[in-house]
């Protein structure tokens, strides 16, 4: 065999090569990556992007989305995980997202999912704590894992002097009385208060939206370089994730299955009926007076959380509204 | 029982062995539900008292492995505190006690932050083991900020030892721990704030293992909740950790369970139950003593009885066995007993053929069947005898009774039956019954016509029967003799009585009415002894007048006096015995004088037959159906008036001019019966040409001899006799003339005859002892 012809062959063989490989390349760029980071562990908090998921919208959408969750006790926070840029997207409570806006992490709103806060104080009816201000002095649980800002700039906003005790996760303080009252999620640790044997007329709530401090809670948020150069993923990402949620407040039976399967697969403990409340809760919280308010972020609203923080001194700088809102979704 | 009821009616053994069996089936059932009833009750209680039992073993149990913890942290905390300036003894410390204490997985002594300076911010030794190895570390980092963690936040701040809520140990697999927390103080009193915590991990593997081998009863099964209600131990593994017993009530949507789970967190022990699943469950539950978890016990309250089912099973299989094999031995035992009884009816059904004499079963028991076939011989040997004695007098008394019927025919024919009895006698029509009340009766009646006169009588002799029928026929016997030999009334009567009342041993008597009514002058002579008042009729009704005297046969000698009356044209009689007044219905109520008196009244009286069978029509419509008592005899008798009667004759010369003398003799003849004058000529033509004929032929030319014409009126019927002496001539025979021929061709004689037979209704010849009679009957 001459030279020459080896030299053909070897010519065709890379040319088919480069095609083969060009090809591959083209499909496997046809579907771009998102890994979503919600900020807590899997629960119904977060059903929408579940069903979205097992139902299939985000592949319909052209898009293969990762979700991976912060375990309970790892300190990287889903911030620290999207400035790295080891996420694409997280999920945040707004206030969380301006304090770290505020530390220099440049994220933007995409999508204000909540539209109310689900923020309230917790006292046992036997306490005799009937209004905020009988707080003064008493020990209070509060999140140390961060979202104290809002509890904290409600209580300062009225003077009252608290004992503040920074709580992991569990209501077991509550309960057990090492507290005398306890910041809870409506969707979460007041239905596990519940659970553990307490009657709702035994306790005494403080819901934060009956105090002027109704401050929208969870968001989608990314990098403002991942707007810039994924719009199209990101708004496909939101519309299938919207979708995901209609999907369980239609389906709620169905969306708290896909729930709880997510939930076994995490090896975190939970139970139907605690997941039920929360689905239920959870899409109140994102019911607005108009449909065409859905996943935006109020101005007034951003505006009093931004204040409250300003307050509190947790940031110095204002943001503008229009850098830390960008809304990838097309509203009609 | 169902195999008994077709039984039922078959048999008495049938019967007896229903009605036993039924008896103890009703005693079986009341004594399974009292022993039911009392079972369930000391089954409950047991189960109860069981349930409790274990659940406290297993609390005893647990608390045996839970309580060394206690101590080892009590005791780590003392030590730590008196080794507090060595920081690092304290690390030896969880080293040794987790060395020394197998049964613990990790120990730690979590301080402060920043307590010792020279330890950093967090100092918590800690040594845990993993697959038999130790490993000492310290706890606290920036990645687990244990200060913050329940072991360590709760007892710090409740200032109280913790068992934690139980968890999965995320290092060491999955095996489910708990720990115990005891927070230290600086004094030896539990002031101020604590400045460590000890905590003891270990591994709820045992007490999952322990709890799970826990059966009760069938299905039932123990858990373990957590002081918040988690369910650290279930059957059903998705509930462990997963659900507490407040999320399960919520998912179930049972508010029951909810309160229970409450009452688990309150109390300290308890019973309860509840539906769970559609179930009712028993839940016993007790807390631990040195922790808030609760051991309990859940069963369905069905299986409490479940032994008891098995054993009323068998309670019920056994009886049903019983009762077979006593309804078995019952009803052969009765069978054998009762078995003569079947005997005896089939003996009885052949004595009742007649057959007195059959074999009875026999009998060894010496009982009511004894005494039964006793009954049954002596019955036999009586009938025996009775049957005899019944066919004996049977007979005898169809003697008697055949007897009797002669008797009663003997003495019916001698009563007269003839009805009208005299009917060439225009002045009289009668009519009479007599009906026995048995077959012989003592009533009688009778009548004769001699010499124009009508005898007749009734009468009724005392009592009744055979003897008053002697009697009867005696009297009307003597009536009929002494009446040809006498006839006066008062005469007849007496001689009745004389002849009655010699040799009347039997003092017996008769009442008897006696009447003799002359036929040609209506003149009747009567004499009562004793007897009814006969009705007369005339133009009103009443009882006829009479001197009642004495009744026959009861004083000899007694003077009779006799009554006489004339009686009127169309007079009624109607004589009774007194069987017609004193006729009694069921009430007993007579028929009467006054009924009978107004009945007779008011029947019109068209003859004596019509009367008496309306009246007796009467009597029965009164008596209703009830017996007769007495003999009824009646007697009604109408007197139609006396009757007239014409007689003439003439005795005429053999010559043709007497002729004119006949013609006299017949012209006043006609006027005296008061006859038509054209009847009169056609008699005279009729009797001319009879006369003629003896004058012509049976006397021919012999003028002395004579010629008899007699004429009589008997009823209706103008009879003239012509008689004669002369030689036989009748003139019957000659032919009807031929009328249509000349006179004078026309035979001699032959016309008379013709004539008669025109002008008379009968025409008889006869010849008697050489005289020639020649009849001629005319109907008026």
């Amino acid at each position: 065999m001459n030279i020459l012809l080896l030299n053909t062959h070897l010519k065709y063989i890379t040319m088919i090569a480069i095609v083969v490989q060009t090809c591959c390349t083209g499909l496997s760029a046809q579907v771009p990556e998102l890994t979503f980071m919600p900020h807590w562990l899997p629960q119904a908090q977060f059903a929408g992007y579940y069903v979205a998921e097992a139902k299939g919208y985000y592949k319909h959408e052209g898009l293969s989305v990762r979700i991976v969750h912060p375990t309970a006790s790892s300190t990287q926070s889903p911030t620290l995980k999207l400035a790295t840029g080891e996420v694409d997207m997280i999920s945040l409570f707004l206030v969380s997202a301006l304090s770290e806006r505020a530390r220099g992490v440049e994220l933007v709103n995409i999508a204000q999912v909540s539209q109310h806060s689900g923020l309230l104080f917790v006292t046992k009816k036997n306490s005799q704590i009937n209004s905020l201000e009988q707080l003064e002095g008493k020990k209070i649980g509060i999140w140390k894992s961060g979202f104290d800002e809002i509890p904290k700039a409600l209580i300062n906003s009225r003077n009252i002097k608290v004992n503040w005790t920074p709580i992991l996760s569990s209501v077991n303080m509550f309960t057990l009385g090492g507290i005398d009252a306890m910041t809870v999620m409506w969707y979460n640790e007041y239905d596990q208060i519940i659970n553990a044997g307490y009657n709702p007329d035994e306790l005494t709530t403080f819901f934060f939206s009956d105090y002027d401090y109704d401050i929208p809670e969870d968001g989608l948020y990314c990098l403002n370089e991942t707007i810039q150069k994924r719009p199209v993923d990101l708004r496909k990402f939101v519309n299938a994730s919207m979708k995901g949620w209609e999907y369980a407040r239609e389906h709620p039976e169905e969306a708290i299955d896909i729930v709880l399967g997510v939930m076994k697969k995490a090896h975190v403990a939970t139970n139907y009926a605690h997941q039920k409340w929360m689905l239920t809760k959870v899409l109140q919280l994102m019911e607005t007076e108009e449909p065409q308010q859905k996943g935006v972020l109020n101005k007034a609203l951003f505006e009093k959380a931004q204040q409250a923080l300003l307050i509190e001194n947790r940031i110095q700088n204002p943001v503008r509204y229009s850098d830390f809102y960008k809304p990838v979704r097309v509203h009609k | 029982m169902i195999i008994m009821v077709p039984m039922f009616n078959k048999s008495l053994s049938s019967r007896i062995v229903f009605y036993v069996l039924s008896l103890c089936v009703v005693l079986f059932l009341i004594s399974l539900m009292v022993f039911y009833a009392s079972s369930k009750q000391q089954l409950e209680e047991m189960t109860y008292q069981y349930a409790e039992e274990v659940t406290q073993k297993t609390v005893l149990q647990t608390e045996q492995f839970l309580s060394p913890v206690v101590k080892l942290a009590e005791q780590a905390g003392w030590l730590c505190k008196q080794m507090l300036n060595q920081p690092d003894s304290i690390t030896m410390l969880t080293l040794k006690m987790a060395a020394n204490n197998p049964e613990i997985k990790g120990m730690a002594v979590a301080f402060e932050p920043s307590f010792y300076s020279q330890k950093g911010y967090y100092f918590s030794p800690y040594t845990y083991r993993q697959d038999d190895r130790l490993i000492t570390m310290q706890l606290g980092s920036e990645n687990y900020e244990y200060f913050y963690i329940d072991w360590y936040q709760i007892p710090m701040h409740t200032g109280s030892a913790y068992w934690s809520e139980p968890y999965y140990d995320t290092g060491g697999g999955d095996a489910l721990m708990t720990t115990y927390s005891l927070p230290l103080y600086r004094g030896a009193a539990a002031e101020g704030k604590p400045f460590a915590i000890v905590k003891i991990d270990v591994a709820l593997d045992w007490l999952t293992e322990n709890v799970s081998s826990l059966k009760i009863l069938e299905t039932g099964y123990a858990t373990v909740l957590s002081g918040n209600g988690i369910f650290v131990t279930h059957p059903n593994e998705a509930l462990i950790m997963n659900q507490s017993i407040f999320s399960y009530a919520s998912e179930l949507n049972n508010a029951e369970l909810r309160e229970i789970g409450r009452s688990m967190q309150r109390k300290k022990s308890g019973f309860v139950s509840s539906t769970l699943k559609g179930v009712e469950r028993m839940i016993y539950f007790t807390r631990l003593p040195s922790s808030d978890w609760t051991i309990a016990v859940i069963f369905p309250k069905s299986e409490i009885y479940l032994p008891l089912r098995s054993i009323t099973l068998i309670l019920v299989v056994v009886l049903l066995v019983g009762l077979a094999l006593l309804s078995i031995i019952i009803s052969r035992i009765v069978k054998q007993q009762l078995n003569p009884l079947g005997k005896f009816a089939a003996a009885v059904h052949i004595i009742a053929e007649g057959n007195f004499n059959v074999a009875l079963p026999g009998i060894k028991t010496n009982d009511e069947m004894k005494g039964l076939h006793d009954a049954f011989e002596s019955m036999q040997h009586k009938l025996d005898h009775y049957i005899r004695s019944l066919t004996e007098t049977t007979s005898l008394k169809e003697k008697i009774e055949s007897e009797l019927r002669i008797a009663r025919e003997i003495q019916m024919s001698m009563i007269p039956k003839t009805f009208p009895p005299f009917p060439s006698r225009k002045e009289i029509d009668q009519f009479a019954v007599l009906i026995p009340a048995r077959e012989v009766g003592g009533d009688l009646y009778d009548y004769y016509i001699n010499e124009n006169k009508l005898y007749f009588i009734i009468g009724d002799v005392s009592g009744k029967g055979i003897p008053s029928s002697l009697l009867m026929a005696v009297t009307r016997s003597l009536f009929r003799s002494i009446s040809q030999y006498l006839t006066d009334a008062a005469a007849i009567m007496s001689g009745l009585n004389s002849m009655l009342a010699q040799n009347n041993d039997s003092n017996m008597f008769v009442t008897l009415f006696l009447g003799i009514l002359d036929l040609e002058t209506g003149n009747m002579s009567y004499c009562n002894a004793g007897h009814n008042p006969p009705l007369i009729t005339t133009d009103t009704t009443r009882f006829f007048p009479v001197i009642p005297n004495l009744p026959l046969g009861i004083m000899d000698g007694f003077e009779f006096k006799k009554q006489e009356m004339q009686l009127n044209d169309n007079t009624r009689f109607l004589l009774y015995t007194d069987g017609i007044t004193e006729a009694e219905n069921v009430q007993q109520q007579l028929y009467g004088d006054e009924r009978l008196l107004q009945f007779v009244e008011g029947t019109t009286f068209e003859s004596p037959q019509a009367l008496i069978e309306a009246l007796l029509e009467d009597v029965q419509l009164h008596v209703d159906g009830a017996e007769q008592s007495d003999d009824m005899t009646m007697l009604a008798l109408l007197f139609k008036g006396v009757q007239q009667k014409y007689e003439k004759s003439i005795k005429l010369k053999n010559e043709i001019e007497q002729i004119a003398l006949l013609q006299d003799f017949i012209e006043v003849t006609g006027e005296e019966l008061g006859l038509e004058s054209s009847l009169v000529m056609k008699l005279n033509l009729a009797l001319e040409e009879a006369v003629s004929n003896v004058i012509l032929y049976a006397y021919p030319r012999l003028p002395d001899k004579e010629i008899i014409v007699s004429v009589t009126l008997k009823t209706n019927d103008l009879i003239f006799t012509v008689t004669d002496t002369g030689v036989p001539f009748d003139p019957t025979l000659n032919e009807n003339p031929d009328i249509h021929l000349p006179a004078t061709e026309r035979p001699v004689g032959g016309l008379g005859i013709f004539l008669i037979r025109q002008i008379m209704n009968e025409v008889t010849y006869s010849r008697i002892h050489d005289i020639n009679v020649f009849t001629m009957k005319k109907r008026l």
